[in-house]
């Protein structure tokens, strides 16, 4: 076991090396490209065996993984926004063909307006598709996830593909120390793929991805697909509790920070719950008991934990870091629909959106939510949906817009 | 010469060398004993800030002070912001070193240390090197100036020093190559990472680009020279304002489509933007020997060469980047290389 300075990319290029994929499809684009560079180049060295093919698009990528996965082969791929949007209907049907893979989404912001800068809107446009989606916080956690993927991916109660969500830049270029697993501990975790439904053998050929006609058969095995994803809940805790034994490190389908005396509770997600962290702590100096629970498996929602660690809190307050314009907060409808009917739910339930396209959620942001916070449960009033905008922000946005010709003075 | 500007450093004492050992667990292996330099109390981050261009080598300077540090058992994290990716567009790049595990990520708005590797970013408005220096933020700008120039001239906060890396480099390394002296400014400046340190890790980092031993070795050469000019700083107190910054949060009104769209109306604006401040050598024609067979206008990847009236290249040396395509294509060897240093 070694422990390196690494970027979420090479964090990422190690789990696929140390899970020992067979087969990576690849194609490039902004953040997640060195993962596949990293890949090709270990791959040609000899210091991975695998085979390594460049597809012409990202859509025959997603393609060529799920149809390989059907074959019987471990595979790995990575992909990001515009990417993943470009392969999207197949996302749905390397899901619905049960095809179990591990796929990285290097998160950023997507098209128009165009950038590089990280928001969740790509990643959760697939929480439909039936792909298992888990979202990480360090690059650490990317490492880690991706061996504890395959295994959920693989177990017979699931056998649907995952996708793990890695912030651009704040993770993706990142560099700060990771541990890598021993490779012969890994094998002990994670043993090779042994497929039962879906393989090619030419003693027992089988027909995969038939077409069905009829909503009976449709409905049937998309009910199956849906049964599948909800196990994944039992296999993700089973999973995640068995990689606590052998490597020491935590990683709860909901993860807890300062929760137990904490009356106010901040939800957040993936790189940005560090600053989420930091303002708690100030605020925990100013003597406000403020929790905070960071959703890591986001596809199957892990409806029964999160009832329970917001049971009897007085008000959570969902930070999105994505938005689906018309109605809000994508995760907050999540979070809202698991406790209607709770008897102990937060009085106080609220939605803000901040940090689309990278904008930073400052100190003075988490201030502003906190405040919130404490008139809802004063006066009982709730606000709408919140979109966390500041002063600078509106200064900076301003001098752009005169430079642009967009505004009279 | 390498000259390094003690002027506006004049308040940093001797600081003398206090050396701890602590014990350092990493994961399940054995313990390890690792040297802290100047360890006075838990809870030290230094916010690290490089400006460069692309090509000048920040990002990798960032990552030989995180390997620096992280080698010297700090936690530490470093990363680039490039915007357009492109060789001379302005980039930043950051690195953060702590004793205690680093609860931030992203941009560091208010740097401890802040590292300007080429002085024409000073007048780019877009890359904004100033921003955030607070009363105990040092700046290093690199340029053949003395401090009170840079003071003069531009607004901040904070001590300023001036340093000719530049010099340094083309003298030791014979190539504009900035990471390793401008990690090994931002070394010294933390207090935090010894000298056999630094080395460790530039070879770290140079190996891994794929650079060969005999320059790997100049780099550090300058490196180490550097690192013995630049004055300790760990005693300059940080005094940046504490939490709350005046910044409500505005709502925001519908601004109707002409505004609200991702959308420009004025005329391009590229032409305005001059080129020429990228430089560091300026190619010279030997007008007498030049037989106007034109291969130099025909090469400039930038047209940059325009052909006068009487069949004579001439260059716009407001926007000439100094690639040198022209000498490398003119047949009769009739351009030269000088070495220029901005006017300002």
């Amino acid at each position: 076991m070694v422990k390196e300075m690494l970027t979420g990319n090479y964090a990422a290029a190690w789990g696929a090396r140390l899970a020992d994929v067979d087969y990576v499809p690849a194609f490039p684009i902004t953040p997640q490209s060195e993962i596949i560079e990293v890949l090709s180049k270990w791959i040609n060295g000899g210091a991975m065996d695998a085979i390594f093919t460049n597809m012409d698009s990202e859509h025959s990528m997603i393609t060529a993984a799920g149809t390989a996965s059907a074959t019987g082969t471990r595979v790995f791929s990575a992909t990001s926004s515009q990417g993943l949007l470009y392969g999207f209907e197949m996302l749905y049907n390397i899901a619905g063909w049960r095809a179990p893979l591990v796929m990285i989404n290097v998160s950023r912001a997507v098209s128009a307006p165009i950038t590089l800068e990280p928001d969740h809107n790509d990643i959760l446009s697939a929480r439909d598709t039936g792909i298992i989606q888990i979202h990480t916080e360090t690059c650490q956690e990317v490492l880690d996830t991706i061996l504890m993927a395959y295994r959920i991916s693989e177990d017979e109660r699931v056998l649907l593909p995952v996708l793990i969500n890695m912030d651009g830049f704040y993770l993706s270029f990142t560099r700060e120390p990771v541990l890598i697993p021993d490779k012969n501990e890994v094998k002990g975790f994670l043993p090779e793929y042994a497929p039962r439904h879906a393989f090619f053998k030419a003693s027992e050929p089988m027909a995969q991805g038939v077409a069905v006609l009829g909503g009976s058969a449709y409905s049937y095995f998309k009910y199956q697909l849906h049964l599948a994803s909800l196990n994944a809940i039992e296999v993700y805790n089973e999973v995640a509790s068995e990689f606590k034994g052998v490597f020491g490190r935590s990683y709860p389908a909901i993860e807890g920070f300062m929760m137990e005396d904490a009356t106010y509770v901040l939800i957040m997600s993936n790189s940005f719950t560090i600053k989420g962290k930091a303002a708690l702590k100030v605020f925990r100096e100013k003597g406000i008991k403020v929790g905070l629970l960071r959703l890591r498996l986001i596809r199957p929602f892990p409806n029964s934990e999160l009832k329970r660690l917001l049971s009897k809190k007085k008000a959570a307050a969902i930070i999105d870091q994505n938005i689906s314009p018309g109605s809000g907060g994508i995760l907050f409808k999540d979070v809202s629909a698991a406790l209607y009917h709770e008897t102990h739910r937060p009085e106080v339930l609220l939605s803000f959106v901040g940090g689309l396209g990278g904008k930073d959620i400052s100190p003075e942001e988490f201030n502003y939510i906190i405040d919130v916070m404490k008139k809802s449960v004063d006066t009982g009033v709730v606000p709408e949906t919140q979109i966390l905008y500041t002063e600078n922000d509106m200064r900076q946005m301003n001098k752009l817009l005169k430079v642009a010709g967009k505004t009279t003075d | 010469m390498f000259r390094f500007d003690r002027v506006a450093l004049s308040n940093v004492g001797a600081v003398s060398q206090t050396v701890l050992f602590r014990k350092a667990r990493l994961g399940n292996g054995p313990y390890r004993k690792i040297q802290i330099h100047n360890m006075k109390k838990k809870g030290i981050i230094k916010r690290i800030r490089f400006h460069g261009r692309g090509g000048q080598g920040m990002k990798t300077a960032s990552r030989i002070v995180g390997t620096a540090a992280f080698v010297e058992g700090y936690y530490a994290q470093d990363f680039p912001v490039y915007g357009a990716e492109r060789r001379g567009a302005p980039i930043m790049a950051f690195t953060r070193v702590s004793d205690a595990p680093i609860l931030e990520r992203g941009i560091i708005v208010q740097p401890d240390i802040n590292i300007i590797a080429d002085e024409t970013l000073l007048d780019d408005n877009a890359a904004n090197v100033l921003q955030g220096t607070g009363s105990g933020t040092i700046t290093i700008v690199n340029t053949h100036y003395g401090s009170s120039h840079v003071k003069e001239n531009y607004s901040l906060n904070g001590e300023v020093a001036t340093v000719d890396i530049t010099e340094l480099v083309l003298k030791i390394i014979n190539k504009p190559a900035l990471s390793s002296v401008a990690a090994a400014s931002a070394c010294k400046l933390t207090g935090m990472i010894s000298k056999d340190t630094l080395k460790v890790a530039i070879v770290k980092e140079l190996e891994y680009i794929n650079l060969k031993k005999a320059v790997i070795d100049k780099n550090v050469e300058a490196a180490l020279i550097c690192f013995d000019n630049t004055p300790d700083c760990s005693n300059i107190k940080i005094k940046h304002p504490e939490g709350y910054v005046e910044n409500k949060v505005v709502s925001l009104e519908y601004a109707g489509p002409r505004v609200g769209s991702p959308s420009v109306y004025t005329m391009g604006n590229t032409i305005t933007k001059k080129t020429g401040s990228w430089r560091l050598f300026k190619p010279a024609i030997d007008y007498d020997e030049c037989s106007r067979c034109r291969a130099c206008f025909v090469h400039c990847p930038h047209s940059c060469i325009a052909i006068d009236e009487s069949g004579y290249p001439q260059i716009d040396y407001e926007n000439c980047k100094g690639c040198f395509t022209c000498m490398d294509e003119c047949p009769k060897d009739v351009i030269s290389r000088e070495r220029e240093v901005r006017a300002w």
